[in-house]
């Protein structure tokens, strides 16, 4: 590590951030997939139900019961909204690989002394 | 990946280190997963056998556990109906049966899911297996003792 340059030295430090970041991004963005599809199977399942049945929400710490179509209603809405915060990440994903891409290429560059450091 | 080990360099074997401690960690994940499945599974065939035992049941007395042991006796009122979860924080009110079909459709989907994961664990297992063999071998050549995958097999 000694022998490795400042510079070089920051950019490999920023790789390991944006590392983290990719990483925090991505569970992030599997944490709202996988409760969007649980939502779309509520969805699902509520069709089968009939107009008249009792269907409860969850309400802070209790279940009131609700009309079926409030509950599709507020199910849809999360699911939008979801969906929206999904496409902010995947966009945030994918600008930050990108510029992961470009650093971690100038490091090598700089490593196998092709390239002079922090040269972009 | 390395094919002949008798080539094997100290980077390689440091690289195939690093492939066998992902891959641990990759089959504790799995194996958690597997659990939890199991346990949904356990679960919903748990319920199914309560609710076709009330259908059955003349006056529809239990006996409630209240945790620590104790159980108090309780009637359900309303045997024919119960209220099932179906996710997103909604829980709907079903006829018996149709709950008992619900739960049944849910554990054959959590059958299948435990097989795939199981499938999984196999096929990470065998790669696990693959890299510390050729570990193994690399650590002898060297004369030292090989280090143990992290997040266990």
């Amino acid at each position: 590590m000694d022998s490795i340059p400042p510079k070089v030295q920051n950019q490999l430090a920023m790789l390991q951030q944006m590392q983290q970041q990719l990483q925090t991004i991505v569970s992030q963005k599997a944490q709202y997939e996988m409760t969007v599809r649980e939502a779309k199977r509520a969805v699902e399942d509520l069709g089968d139900v009939a107009e008249d049945a009792n269907v409860y929400m969850s309400v802070g710490t209790v279940m009131m019961q609700q009309s079926k179509e409030k509950v599709l209603a507020s199910l849809n809405e999360k699911i939008e909204n979801l969906e929206l915060r999904i496409k902010s990440l995947e966009k945030q994903e994918k600008t930050l690989q990108g510029r992961f891409e470009q650093l971690s290429a100038q490091v090598k560059g700089a490593l196998e002394g092709q390239q002079p450091p922090g040269a972009s | 990946m390395v094919n002949n080990v008798d080539q094997v360099d100290p980077r390689e074997a440091q690289m195939l280190q690093m492939y066998l401690n992902e891959y641990g960690q990759q089959m504790e994940i799995l194996s958690q997963q597997l659990n939890l499945i199991e346990q949904q599974r356990l679960e919903s065939l748990g319920a199914v056998e309560t609710l076709q035992a009330l259908e059955q049941s003349d006056d529809g007395e239990v006996l409630l556990p209240i945790g620590g042991g104790a159980v108090v006796r309780v009637k359900v009122l309303d045997p024919g109906h119960v209220m099932v979860n179906i996710g997103a924080d909604v829980v709907v009110e079903r006829t018996s049966s149709d709950a008992v079909e619900y739960l049944q459709d849910r554990i054959t989907e959590l059958d299948a899911l435990g097989k795939k994961v199981a499938g999984s664990i196999e096929q990470v297992r065998g790669q696990v297996n693959e890299i510390s063999r050729r570990l193994e071998a690399v650590y002898r050549q060297r004369g030292q003792p090989p280090r143990p995958a992290q997040g266990g097999q």
